[in-house]
């Protein structure tokens, strides 16, 4: 009679010899010795330990190691004093152990006050041998471990290999930046050397070794957080190495980017109040209640946004205006209400967040209506049954389930309202749209300035649909 | 009956009832008075009222006109309905549990919101009432996971917590399967035989021959026979009645 090992999928399971003999384990394993052993050969034999940058009327700026080339390349490029760079001037140092990648990790140690801007270098050089180390532990599992092939552990194994080679090669863009005279200055001293190539091909094993093993695994592997990953590494990229203009452009828009988000975050607020008491006016049993919120979402989702935004800022004061004064003409004693009413300015931000919430109250008024609705109706018959007032019954019992339904298109009005943001730039509101705006009327480069605020937002939209995504599976329930 | 008009705790007089702005009448004049304790079975067609009839004794239907008075309060001038409501208890044919709730929290919710006790007391009450519908294992599991009978019984001790003096089951096992619905009328005789006074909507006959004090057949939103079950089982006066009855008895 056959046994039946409980859970006899690759979980629980061990390893036969065929398969501890599985190419992918031997590459794995090889590809994180590679990379251990490539520490030892020089990597990068010299460092940079001094760059003076000098200008024409006589300001010389001197960096000390560690010399972050990107920011050279900006002072360079940008010459803020208004004057000409004249030239630069570099020393170099040799590395201790002919500059093998350990000797770096060390001599990185011997700056600790520098930690903070030690960090990526230290990052770089030190992920490889992490994803080395986790590789040669996940090996070990499956080879040795009594649970056999640790399955969970392959997405994180997948990721961590994955990493690798795109520090390495960040690891040289930190020594080697093409576009800098720093490089021809140092005179290919500063070219990646035997041990960095070697440590490079055994990363790229480890990345393909580890990235065979996914079927083996009912896990998913792959998800929609990489892309946001991926584009968020990317803006960084750009950024840090091709720092002009892009670095500027940051810099330019960064609190536009505050703003932006300050105003959404706000907005959002109030818009879910509004959709609350709107969705509720829509199933009220009042026949005022009901025609009050059906007449709001019917009219406003009728009209633009934009056109909406532009009636609160142009047309808005000079309602109030004529109210003031109808008000004082009225009677006397009202001089100082219409008066009032006449002074009344909004601020270009509360315009912003009054038409974002009056315009997206309409449309989630809709979406809470339509998912109280689905609720059944005998949830409420049993609440009320027992006791509970209509508010008691919504808060407790109504809603909480409700929000299972109402949550997705919610989240997706969210990320809506984050893009639409940008039409309030009509508004004199400085968000992330009107700081890239005044950036290219200053300097005319409208490709580099839109494709850097269109990055900004991909960023932000692409992480709150993953958060959106993640709170919705928080929320789920047994039913 | 030798009852005076106070030991009546339910007194429906002249209730109707209509739908559609008066097209549909569901209750046509009904009269009722139901003692303390007592144990009362409605039987009657589909459509003949019977929902209506109970859900207008605790309001969540507002009759047409007629009165309806509970432990001597006139349902149409109390000032707040939900404290009469949580004197009645109500069993729905769908259980109507809250599915984002355990079994617990079902029972705790009304009691701390709506009698305001602190959460241990409640939790006890809760407790107290699982053992005796027979589940006190299933305090921490949702409904979804429960059988259907698990569930009504569970829906019969969330009305029992709020300590009610009269219950109301419409059709109560009518959603079950035929194994479910003993374990749920167990609880209910149960229930009769501690005194508690009892509207039932159903057509378990065995139940009413059993508990019920006094059986009431509807038809068309009326009153049609009222009167006890042997005299109904043996000698029903109407012939709607015995027309009703031979469908259900085949
Ligand atoms: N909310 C409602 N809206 C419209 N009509 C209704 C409503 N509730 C009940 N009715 C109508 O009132 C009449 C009586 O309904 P009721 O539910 O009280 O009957 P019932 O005796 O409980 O029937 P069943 O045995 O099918 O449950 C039916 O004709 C029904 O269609
Ligand atoms: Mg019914």
């Amino acid at each position: 009679m056959a046994t039946i090992e409980s859970g006899s999928d690759l979980v629980g399971h061990r390893l036969s010899a065929a398969e501890r003999r599985d190419w992918r384990f031997l590459a794995l394993f090889l590809g994180a010795l590679l990379v251990l052993l490539a520490y030892f050969a020089p990597m990068f034999p010299y460092r940079i330990i001094q760059a003076t940058t000098r200008f024409s009327k006589g300001t010389t700026i001197v960096a000390h190691f560690p010399v972050l080339i990107y920011r050279q390349h900006f002072i360079q490029a940008r010459h803020p004093l208004k004057e000409e760079l004249r030239d630069v001037q570099v020393r170099v140092a040799p590395v201790g152990h002919a500059g093998s990648g350990w000797s770096w990790l060390l001599a990185l140690w011997e700056y600790p006050s520098y930690i903070p801007r030690l960090f990526s270098y230290l990052l770089v050089l030190l992920w490889p041998v992490l994803g080395a180390l986790g590789a040669l532990l996940f090996v070990g599992q499956a080879w040795f471990g009594a649970k056999g092939l640790p399955e969970r552990w392959i997405p994180l194994t997948i990721y961590l290999t994955g990493l690798g080679p795109l520090a390495l090669v960040l690891a040289w863009f930190h020594q080697f930046d093409f576009s800098t005279r720093l490089l021809a200055l140092a005179q290919g001293s500063l070219q990646p050397r035997v041990g960095f190539w070697l440590a490079l091909v055994g990363t790229l094993v480890m990345a393909f070794a580890a990235l065979a093993l996914r079927r083996e695994t009912r896990r998913a592997v792959g998800n929609w957080w990489i892309l946001v990953f991926v584009i968020g590494v990317s803006t960084w990229l750009l950024v840090r190495f091709k720092p002009y203009p892009f670095l500027e452009i940051w810099d330019f828009i960064y609190d536009g980017i505050l703003v932006t988000l300050r105003l959404v975050i706000t907005s959002f607020g109030f818009i879910l109040l509004v959709s609350l008491l709107g969705g509720l006016g829509r199933i009220s049993r009042s026949r005022l209640i009901y025609g009050i919120a059906s007449l709001y979402v019917e009219i406003i989702r009728g009209i633009p946004l934009l056109v909406q935004l532009l009636f609160i800022w142009f047309a808005l004061p000079q309602v109030f205006d004529s109210f003031g004064k109808l008000l004082i003409a009225l009677s006397p004693a009202l001089e100082k209400v219409g008066q009032w009413w006449i002074d009344l300015r909004l601020s270009p931000f509360t315009a912003a967040v009054l038409g974002l919430t009056i315009c997206y109250g309409a449309y989630g008024s809709e979406i809470f209506r339509a998912g109280i609705s689905s609720i059944h109706h005998g949830q409420m018959e049993a609440a009320r049954s027992l006791g509970m007032t209509y508010f008691q019954a919504m808060r407790h019992i109504i809603l909480p389930q409700a929000i299972r339904v109402i949550l997705p298109p919610v989240g997706n009005e969210f990320v809506a309202l984050l893009k639409d943001s940008s039409l309030v730039s009509v508004l004199a509101v400085s968000d992330l749209t009107r700081r890239g705006r005044e950036y290219m009327a200053r300097t005319f480069l409208s490709f580099d300035t839109w494709i850097m605020v269109a990055l900004c937002y991909l960023v932000l939209t692409l992480f709150s649909s993953r958060a959106v995504e993640f709170i919705e599976a928080k929320t789920k329930f047994e039913h | 009956m030798g009852a005076t008009e106070d030991s009546y705790i339910i007194q429906v007089k002249d209730l109707r009832k209509t739908f559609h702005h008066g097209r549909v009448v569901a209750l046509d004049g009904i009269s009722l008075n139901v003692p303390k304790g007592q144990v009362t079975v409605i039987i009657g067609p589909s459509g003949s009222g019977k929902s209506t009839l109970l859900r207008c004794i605790n309001y969540l239907e507002e009759p047409d006109s007629g009165t309806v008075i509970v432990d001597g309060m006139v349902l149409s001038e109390v000032e707040n309905i939900n404290e009469v409501r949580a004197e009645i208890g109500m069993v729905f044919q769908q259980f109507n549990l809250f599915p984002h709730l355990s079994v617990l929290d079902n029972i705790v919710l009304a009691q701390r919101v709506v009698r305001k006790r602190s959460r241990q007391e409640a939790v006890e009450i809760a407790l107290d009432l699982l053992k005796k519908v027979g589940i006190p294992e299933k305090a921490d599991a949702y409904p979804g996971q429960l059988s259907g009978g698990q569930q009504q019984r569970v829906a019969i001790a969330r009305a029992l917590a709020m300590q009610p003096k009269i219950m109301l089951f419409d059709e109560p096992t009518s959603a079950l399967d035929p194994e479910m619905i003993k374990e749920v009328l167990d609880v209910m005789l149960e229930l009769a035989r501690e005194g508690m006074t009892m509207v039932v909507v159903s057509h378990e006959m065995g139940f009413a021959r059993n508990a019920a004090d006094r059986i009431i057949f509807m038809d068309a939103g009326k009153i049609v026979e009222d009167t006890t079950p042997e005299q109904l089982f043996e000698a029903p006066k109407e012939q709607r009645t015995r027309e009703f009855l031979s469908k259900i008895l085949h």
